[in-house]
């Protein structure tokens, strides 16, 4: 079995893959319509103020995974679901803040600057185009670099990496997504200590299982969805309600903005954002390569860069960054949406997640079976056929074909969902509560799953209140016990030398650099993601 | 002059007495073996090591909290607003959780009052329209409730929103799918 022969099976995994209808004699496979639905919902998702990607991902994992099974055909669906979800979350992101200067997420603030000045100056369609174009065009180039750099990057891993290199590379996974997930290096080490702390307990190899205070409760330790569910959903819920309660409800109207002029994406337009895309899809594709750097600071950077190169080469007629240039909105959405993308990387190659979207594919992908992220994806068995291989390639069929969605149907869609503003938050965020309730008790089928996860819920209510990004306490929840496993075998392994994560050169710069990254970033401030 | 914030300091001190707590009480209390074990003359990781090392994690960053991220700028503030709204926030959703899982037993039990052979609710669980009335009562008071606490009133609209969300939650995870329980009928 070569390359191009794993290509083709993926290919085929999800155009042939089981038939839910025909169209004029042509079989439509039932992972293409999944990766149909979730693009639409992620579109709708994305542009509804107050819900993300993520909401949308975890409230239908439970219902996908009860719908499609435990077996592996079922993985090419779901996952083609909740690729979908996150690439239409990505462009719908923009509608809300363009038209109501309302970012939906963090990154979507930098495209209020001159998203919404368009806008107010009548261009509210040519905003939305230039947005959709250019977070295409960056998502497209991240994915292509993906597809490229996983599986070269998963062979260098496992040809190099042994045992305590590995274990080294966790730790330094954690201390990275600390150091530099919200700002504060301190609180993102307190934040990944504290999801540690949470998934040893009732765990362990001993008969009694640890930190569980002799109940029988926490002896079973704490079901994943509760914890990644309650602190980045539930918390997040009661952040939001707690602001409206302040707040009382913002009495202010929404302004309607009438439009004027040429609104199409002619060719010329094209060509005056092509150099401001593809530098931020490259700035956007390297920083999501990294674990947990994630797309606000891609923004950042994207738009920053575009203003010193456009303070340039502006002439008198042309707007300033923040007064409506198309070239900051093409900037700053290239560079959000080419993280998606890359972000991948560390998933498929190293299996650690970098951010939420991911945390969520490998939830998909363990809670399935037969697909586990990581190096071992990635080996080309020439005799006997890899079925990981196969996934990944479907994966990535996945993705193309959600790009060109993305390309064809895309825009159109979300040009549509300006409507999504007109729910009131008040009303979105007690009915998410409550899905979010219930997908959890529809896995674990015990009150007392609610109960953790109002527990965890009311932990990630009071870390946004202190500006602790959850992010780092949920990807230490979930590489917690694949930290531990590894420290043991290398341990072992080395003879049971106590300094294992010391003697390899490799382990050791790992080590050094995890420890330097926390100092660098020491001094550094952001804001919470 | 503002006041300046000691939020990180505070919050500091919290992390390093909690990590402490864990680390020298907590895991010595409630773990069977240590941070390395004997077994069989060979060392072997124990079980408290990797809890300890997430309370070196807690440590190290209370440590870098009140040395050196003390004076950082925006240090935001837990106020008794949070607490109160938080507070006001779980009584509503333990109600509502309460009257979830008791509701349809409690109809149960008003009905056999009038019934010569008793109905029994366990037996009745997935059952329409039994296996739905707690789902449905909580799931309204929950939402409307808290709506009702973010608009300081109880609105017709916010119960109609809440009945339908919650008509639209019951035909999206319970009509489709046999295998799956809403809740509490899992627990009775």
């Amino acid at each position: 079995m070569g390359v191009l022969d794993y290509i083709w099976l993926g290919i085929t995994a999800v155009f042939q893959g089981p038939e839910l209808f025909d169209f004029f004699g042509i079989p439509i496979s039932i992972t293409l319509v999944m990766i149909f639905c979730g693009f639409l919902l992620g579109i709708v998702v994305g542009a509804t103020p107050g819900l993300a990607g993520p909401v949308a991902m975890a409230i239908s994992l439970p219902i996908l995974i009860s719908a499609f099974g435990y077996s592996p055909d079922a993985l090419l669906p779901v996952l083609g679901f909740l690729i979908g979800i996150m690439k239409g979350a990505t462009v719908g992101g923009a509608v809300p803040a363009i038209l109501f200067n309302t970012p939906g997420t963090p990154d979507a603030y930098l495209t209020t600057l001159d998203g919404y000045p368009m806008a107010q100056k009548g261009k509210a369609k040519k905003a939305l185009r230039v947005a959709h174009f250019s977070s295409v065009s960056g998502d497209t180039f991240s994915d292509l670099v993906l597809f490229v750099c996983a599986p070269f990057l998963a062979i260098i891993v496992e040809s190099y990496l042994d045992l305590p290199e590995k274990t080294a590379l966790l730790i330094l996974s954690l201390s990275f997504i600390a150091a530099v997930v919200g700002g504060s290096p301190a609180k993102g080490l307190v934040s990944a200590g504290l999801g540690l702390l949470a998934v040893y307990i009732g765990t362990g190899e001993d008969f009694y299982p640890r930190l569980s205070m002799g109940t029988q409760e926490l002896s079973r330790g704490f079901p994943i969805a509760t914890a990644v569910l309650g602190v980045l959903i539930i918390g997040a819920v009661f952040k939001g309600l707690e602001e409206l309660w302040i707040e009382n409800r913002s009495k202010g109207t929404i302004q309607q903005n009438y439009q004027s002029g040429d609104q199409q994406l002619r060719t010329k337009d094209i060509r005056q954002l092509a150099p401001y895309i593809a530098r931020s899809a490259v700035i956007g594709t390297a920083i999501g390569a990294l674990p947990g750097i994630g797309s606000t600071l891609a923004a950042t950077l994207g738009y920053t860069v575009a203003k010193r190169r456009y303070d340039i080469n502006k002439t008198d007629d042309m707007p300033n960054f923040g007064d409506g240039a198309p070239e900051g909105i093409a900037a700053t959405e290239a560079a959000n949406s080419s993280v998606s993308g890359a972000n991948l990387i560390p998933v498929l190659s190293l299996g650690i997640p970098g951010n939420a979207a991911a945390v969520f594919l490998i939830l998909a992908a363990d809670s399935i079976g037969g697909f586990n992220p990581g190096p071992a994806v990635f080996k080309f068995t020439p005799d006997i056929i890899n079925p990981e291989l196969v996934i990944a390639f479907g994966l990535f069929t996945t993705m193309f074909l959600a790009n060109i969605l993305n390309w064809t149907i895309g825009g159109i869609f979300m040009r549509s969902m300006g409507v999504m503003i007109h729910i009131p938050k008040q009303f979105l965020l007690p009915v998410v509560l409550l899905l979010t309730l219930t997908a959890i008790y529809v896995q674990e089928t015990r009150m007392e799953a609610i109960l953790f996860a109002l527990g965890f819920g009311v932990l990630g209510f009071f870390m946004r209140s202190l500006s602790i990004s959850p992010l780092p306490f949920v990807i230490a929840f979930i590489l917690g016990g694949k930290l531990e496993d590894s420290a043991r075998q290398a341990f072992s392994a080395s003879g049971n030398d106590p300094f294992f994560l010391f003697t390899s050169p490799v382990a050791a710069v790992f080590m050094a650099i995890s420890v330097g990254v926390i100092i660098f970033m020491t001094n550094k401030s952001n804001d919470v993601i | 002059m503002p006041e300046k914030s000691r939020s990180n300091l505070l919050l500091g001190l919290a992390c390093i007495v909690f990590s402490l707590v864990v680390v020298f009480i907590w895991i010595p209390l409630d773990t069977d073996s240590g941070i390395i074990e004997k077994v069989r003359r060979r060392l072997t990781i124990g079980d408290a090591m990797a809890p300890s090392i997430a309370g070196l994690f807690i440590l190290i960053g209370g440590f870098v909290l009140i040395t050196f991220e003390r004076n950082t700028r925006k240090q935001p503030n837990i106020m008794a607003s949070n607490f109160k709204f938080i507070i006001r926030t779980l009584s509503i959703l333990f109600l509502s959780l309460l009257i979830m899982r008791y509701s349809g037993p409690f109809l149960v039990a008003a009905v056999n009052m009038t019934l010569i052979e008793p109905l029994e609710y366990r037996l009745l669980r997935d059952t329409i329209p039994w296996k739905h009335i707690g789902y449905f009562i909580g799931g309204v008071v929950l939402i409307a409730g808290l709506i009702a606490q973010v608009e300081s009133r109880l609105s017709v609209v916010s119960v109609g929103v809440a009945i339908l969300a919650t008509i639209i939650l019951i035909l999206i995870y319970d009509f489709p799918f046999d295998d799956l329980l809403l809740p509490p009928n899992g627990d009775v």
